[in-house]
């Protein structure tokens, strides 16, 4: 086996780098490009803590080979935000609670920002569905819920939103 | 209260900015420079002999930089009571189950470490394995430990006497036996840790844990060097659950690595290895004998219950005692006898678990439903003539001082609709009540409280010491709440240093449900006594007396004459110039019975508040198929004050998904031989999204006088009632009480099936005698 | 968790991976969405030196309609099959088959019908760790000798849980297997060895290319029971298939009844499926008969080894059977 180079599109920038190709994705984003926020929680495809886009599709970069992100436009969680200026998203995680240990939320937040961006107006059946392969051990899923719904359809009533004011 | 700014509000959570964007570091982010990975050599058989090791060929291998056995070791047990010393960190002369750590690699990558594991030849001469307690218990010649006869690792008796006479006295005795089997923590983040030497011997160490201070104690007991050179050091952590309280070898191990090699060392465990070799819950067999006199009230109980421990004690006498006492907190009786044994077998370890006994607890509140029927009286009602009320002692002499229990059975009742369902609900469609308490605290010695400090910057701003660890459920936000609330800054003006052991000083942890009534109390006295001082010095420039002044807005006005203000900042540096400081401390300490221990003498003051809660669940079974279809969870606790709503309902949610959802109707671990079937995420049932139900949380307030704002527990009395909940609904549908948790469709097809079968078989024993 | 190594080849077309396949043969493994063949290889159940990609080969992802038939690549991801209205309306019991498959996220942009069909057979003596599988002597998927999940059994017992294969079977789908210079095409139904160790009748050389289901006017359905409702493989699933007489159109001119998750392969009912020969659409008792007669057959082929427990595993067959007929027959 002989370490390749290979350039990656993550977040915009481009990224050369040394790999083997039983490299995955994830331990690329994770060991050579420090971009920690994917997580690793099950290693085997089941919680969806190292959900990324690839062209944006959310896919388990803990199950995606290095080699095949190659030409794609990848987008890991440290690129939801613009610089500092958080997403609706990422805002609406933070204003109902969905947040608690947080490991699950990079993961949480890349498949529920595909949903979105496939379906603006989902209804809580479609919500959940999306977020079906995303393990969260925390929150019993309900504030995550809510925090997708509203960052797809703000409520003028939100108390969570509301109490910020 | 309503003059509170911050204490109360639904204000979102301080550290989940950095969540979101994926900075926050856990444990496995962490890279140091020279740092080298760590992997643990584990038995592969469950009672083993260990004859030999000899690491030589995986020493040789070329990137390895250190092996460690248990020779490497001082040969010293470990135990979190001094009579449960029962654990080496590495295994010497045997190993009790599959996972027990027998040897440790450190080496330049994974992969080298990998390759130097399959190096290492261990040789075992497998001795006999017991897997089932009762087996274990049975056996006075097959000894897991050798000192503890029986394999009984800890019995707890606690006889409130009378209990005789009162069986006598009662209008109806029955006895019911339930069984529940081993769930596991599925914490998100698989355990790792960090550990490296500094140039002055101290050692460094990152891990998720829900106590710092308990993981420096050990680790410097066993290195033998003083407590200030083991630094525990602050980092995200991705969930406990009760299963991260104690020391893990691994620590021990990383730590031993990294002195071998003078370099960082990191060990991230798989996810078997964080079912297997960190903590599971206990499967236990509870017997439950109770009599009641005629309108319900419980007269006499005798529980006896068989925990399965696994191969050493961890928490043991904690976890052996802790699901009476839910029980005990829960509901009034007049006489109560309880015998519970602990017992080594050939499994993994067992410790605390967020619903700890659901085979416990739901058996006393299914045989409370069953005694209901008997009576004609309903769960509502039945719970009601037992629940637990302000003022009362418990059976082991602790005293409640604040208790809204009825409060929310009335209120989860009401919202449920329960009085309306009840017994006119379609057939397979049911709903149940769970009630339970749970301790905010146990007797935790010179470890029971927690002290803060708190410094003023010559800016205005706070920085506040605390050593409470945030495990995920938002401790940091509500010391952060706190702090600012009293101290009358913005929550951003608060910079939190918490968790380390360097700076912070002794915390029982985000343990035993303290953290806000010990840790947040203890930031909320250091607070008051800053402002007292910041108070003073504004007192003279404004020329009143320091009793009518008030804080809020980085402002200190006066309370009648809110004009009449200066800047926070302004006075402490009037302070500074003045040669006065704005430095102060705080502590708590509960108030409990020193005296009381879990084995020798479990009466007495056990912590200072308990929680309430109440959760009434409504299910569809599928009767072709047994699965449950979840329509709605209503969970009401008694929280004593709600600090923060939005993070309240959070831990209620999540309660009633761990406790219920998963707790009660998918998880639980399979076994061959002492080899856990189903260690991943895959094969372990944890619930999804897609199948939680609407849940209604309902936040119930008793102003606890010794709580922080009259705080307590709060969600883990949710946990707990959610499983009770969730089984009498499950009974309830298909009107059958179950006695074998948690309800997987088999077992409530099965119940189905044979309700239907002795149906038949009395129709015809009826057709039988008309002819 | 760490891979093991491997080369990785990416061919740019079908010819050169065909090429390849010739080449390293039993050395190489095909890699589509990776979401079976990655896993195994992280449990280090096997261990290929290369590993072939599809990536590149887009011309093995289509969805059409053909002479007839519905034709589709192997490589297709999961998620344009369910998107697509051609399968929903002539092959629903793949397209709910589908949608079954994992999670959204997790599998339908990854994961592709022909890495579905030729998922290995799995059992949780067998789909486990290395340090799990060390302390105990290997079973026969694992070269040994012993099976754990059915005492003294001569051979591997492990189960073919895949839902698409399934469905797919009810649907009387063909697979076109490709290799250097030579094509053929299999009934799905002939397609399995009933070798728990290798369940595929396939060369290593052999490419699967794609799916031919017949649009004859047949209705279909599949259902499945888990744990959970998403994530999980089957622990029981039922595709069926009944295609009404041109003639007399409110009668079952045939039916396919098919078991997942029971045996080493999907099991084709023959006999089951031949009583509803002739059976009016809405003859619930003729379906309840089938159902139990499927169940009575299926049984027999299954161990414990999916979880669950065996008796309900069993038990369930016929229900899910029997919904199926129901939903299948009712379509519009």
């Amino acid at each position: 086996m002989e370490k390749i180079e290979i350039t990656l599109n993550i977040n915009d920038n481009p990224y050369e780098v040394m790999i083997y190709p039983n490299d995955t994705l994830l331990d690329v984003l994770r060991d050579k490009l420090d971009l920690t926020g994917s997580k690793e929680s099950c290693g085997e495809g089941v919680c969806g803590s190292c959900t990324v886009h690839m062209d944006g599709k959310p896919v388990r970069a803990c199950l995606t080979l290095a080699m095949e992100a190659q030409g794609a436009k990848i987008k890991t969680v440290e690129g939801l935000a613009n610089v500092d200026e958080l997403s609706n998203l990422q805002q609406s995680f933070i204003d109902h609670g969905a947040v608690q240990c947080g490991f699950c939320t990079p993961g949480m937040l890349m498949s529920a920002d595909a949903l979105l961006r496939e379906n603006p107006n989902p209804d809580e059946k479609a919500i959940r569905k999306a977020l079906a392969g995303n393990i969260c051990r925390c929150t019993g899923y309900a504030k995550i819920v809510q925090a997708v719904a509203h960052a797809a359809q703000p409520q003028d009533d939100c108390c969570d939103c509301k109490s910020k004011e | 209260m309503s003059d509170h700014t911050l204490i109360g509000t639904r204000m979102p959570r301080v550290d989940s900015r950095a969540k979101v964007m994926g900075k926050a570091k856990y444990t496995a982010d962490l890279k140091l420079p020279h740092m080298l990975v760590g992997k643990i050599k584990r038995s592969p058989y469950a009672h083993a002999r260990i004859l030999n090791i000899d690491t030589s060929k995986a020493e040789a291998l070329p990137g390895v930089k250190a092996v460690v056995t248990g020779k490497d070791t001082e040969g010293v047990k470990w135990g979190v009571f001094p009579y449960t010393r029962d654990q080496q960190f590495i295994q010497i002369e045997k190993a009790r189950y599959i996972g027990d750590e027998v040897a440790g690699v450190a080496a330049i990558d994974e992969e080298t470490a990998l390759r130097a594991l399959d190096l290492i030849e261990v040789e075992y001469e497998e001795l006999p394995a017991i897997f089932d307690p009762m087996e274990a218990m049975a056996s006075d010649t097959e000894l897991i430990h050798e000192d503890f006869p029986n394999n009984i690792n800890i019995h707890v008796n606690i006889d409130t006497g009378n209990v005789e006479e009162n069986f006598e006295k009662a209008y109806y005795i029955r006895e019911d036996t339930f069984m529940a089997s081993e769930e596991s923590y599925f914490h998100a983040e698989p355990y790792a840790v960090v550990a490296r030497f500094d140039h002055e011997g101290c050692l460094e160490v990152w891990c998720p844990n829900a106590g710092p201070h308990m993981k420096s104690k050990p680790l410097s007991n066993s290195f033998k060097i003083p407590l200030h050179k083991v630094k525990i050091k602050k980092i995200a952590i991705g969930g406990a659950f009760g299963g991260r309280s104690e020391i893990c070898p691994a620590d021990y191990i990383c730590a031993l690595l990294a002195k071998k090699t003078d370099k960082p060392v990191k060990i991230v465990f798989t996810r078997e290895e964080n079912t297997i070799a960190t903590r599971q819950g206990h499967a236990m067999i509870t017997t439950h004998k109770t009599g009641v006199d005629r309108e319900g009230r419980v007269l006499a109980r005798e529980t006896t219950c068989y925990m399965d421990g696994g191969a050493y004690s961890s928490t043991g006498p904690i976890a052996t005692s802790v699901p009476f006492l839910s029980m005990e907190q829960a509901y009034r009786m007049e006489s109560v006898r309880y015998n519970g044994y602990r017992i080594y077998t050939n499994k993994p370890i067992r410790g605390m678990i967020r619903v700890h006994g659901r085979g416990f607890a739901c058996g006393v509140d299914t045989q409370l439903d069953m005694i209901a029927d008997h009576l004609g009286i309903d769960p509502v009602e039945i719970r009601l003539k037992n629940s637990r009320q302000p003022g009362d002692y418990t059976s082991t002499k602790s005293y409640v001082s604040s208790c809204a229990m009825d409060e929310t059975i009335h209120k989860a009742v009401e919202k449920s609709g329960f009085k309306e369902k009840w017994g006119k609900l379609p057939p397979f469609h049911g709903i149940g009540i769970g009630t339970n308490s749970v301790q905010t605290g146990f007797p935790m010695g010179i470890r029971g409280g927690s002290q803060s400090f708190i410094k003023f910057n010559e800016d205005g701003e706070a920085t506040v010491m605390s050593g409470v660890v945030d495990n995920g459920q938002g401790n940091e936000n509500m010391l952060v709440q706190i702090a600012a609330e009293e101290l009358g800054l913005l929550p951003e003006d608060i910079h939190l240093v918490n968790a380390d052991t360097e700076t912070t000083s002794s915390d029982p942890g985000s343990y035993s449900q303290v953290s806000t009534f010990v840790g947040g109390h203890a930031v909320k006295i250091a607070a008051e006594n800053c402002r007292e001082k910041l108070f003073k010095v504004a007192a003279k420039v404004l020329k009143v007396d320091p009793q009518e002044l008030a804080a809020k807005n980085r402002l200190i006005f006066v309370r009648d004459d809110p004009e009449k203000s200066i800047p926070i900042k302004k006075v402490v540096r009037i302070s500074l110039l003045n040669f006065t400081s704005v430095n102060a401390e705080g502590g708590y300490w509960p108030k409990v019975d020193m005296k009381r221990e879990w084995v020798k003498n479990p009466y007495g003051q056990m912590c200072e508040a308990f929680s309430f809660g109440t959760t009434i669940v409504e299910v569809k079974v599928d009767p072709d198929t047994g699965q449950v279809e979840v329509l709605e969870a209503t969970a009401a606790q008694d929280v004593g004050y709600a600090l923060n709503p939005l993070i309240l309902e959070g831990q209620f949610e999540g309660s009633i998904a761990m406790g219920g959802q998963g707790g009660m109707l998918t998880e639980y671990h399979e076994w061959m031989d002492g080899r856990c079937i189903n260690p991943t995420m895959l094969d372990y049932k944890v619930p999804l999204a897609c199948d939680m139900p609407r849940i209604n949380n309902i936040i119930v307030e008793s102003i606890d006088p010794k709580g922080p704002y009259g705080a307590k527990e709060a969600g883990m009395s949710i946990a707990m009632s959610a499983a009770q909940g969730y089984s009498g609904a499950v009974s309830n549908a298909i009107g059958v009480f179950l006695d074998s948790f948690p309800l997987t469709p088999d077992k409530i097809l099965a119940a189905i099936k044979e309700k239907e079968t002795r149906q038949l078989k009395r129709e015809n024993a009826d057709k039988t005698e008309v002819n | 968790m760490l891979l093991p190594g491997f080369d990785y080849l990416d061919p740019k077309n079908l010819e050169e991976a065909l090429d390849l396949l010739a080449v390293h043969k039993e050395d190489a493994k095909v890699l589509a969405g990776g979401t079976d063949l990655l896993v195994r290889m992280k449990k280090g159940l096997l261990a290929p030196k290369v590993l072939i990609s599809l990536k590149s080969l887009n011309e093995l992802s289509y969805i059409k309609e053909e002479a007839g038939c519905i034709k589709i690549g192997a490589r297709t991801p999961l998620a344009d099959i369910i998107a697509s209205g051609t399968v929903q309306d002539n092959a629903r019991a793949l397209s709910q088959a589908c949608e079954k498959i994992g999670a959204i996220t997790m599998q339908h942009y990854r994961g592709t019908i022909g890495g579905n069909i030729l998922q290995d057979n799995r059992c949780h003596h067998y789909n486990q760790s290395d340090f799990h599988r060390s302390g105990h002597q290997a079973c026969h998927k694992n070269g040994g000798k012993i099976c754990y999940a059915r005492e003294n059994a001569d051979r591997c017992n492990s189960t073919c849980q895949s839902d698409g294969s399934t469905a797919l079977m009810a649907l009387g789908a063909k697979l076109v297997l490709l290799s250097k210079g030579h094509e053929r095409t299999v009934d799905l139904d002939k397609f399995y060895t009933a070798d728990g160790i290798m369940p595929h009748d396939m060369e290593s050389h052999e490419l699967l290319k794609d799916i031919i289901i017949p649009i004859n006017g047949a209705r279909s359905a599949y259902r499945r029971l888990a744990y959970r409702s998403a994530i999980d493989y089957p622990i029981v699933c039922a595709g069926v298939l009944v295609r009404p007489s041109d003639s007399q159109k409110d009668r079952i001119d045939e039916a396919r009844i098919v078991v997942g998750a029971m045996g080493r392969a999907p099991l084709f009912l023959a006999q089951a499926s031949s009583s509803l020969k002739g059976k009016k659409l809405d003859d619930t008792d003729a379906f309840r008969k089938a159902a139990d007669a499927s169940m009575d057959s299926a049984a027999t082929f299954a161990v414990h080894n999916v979880g669950s427990t065996l008796e309900y595993r069993c038990s369930m067959i016929s229900p899910l059977v029997l919904q199926g007929l129901k939903e299948a027959a009712s379509e519009k």
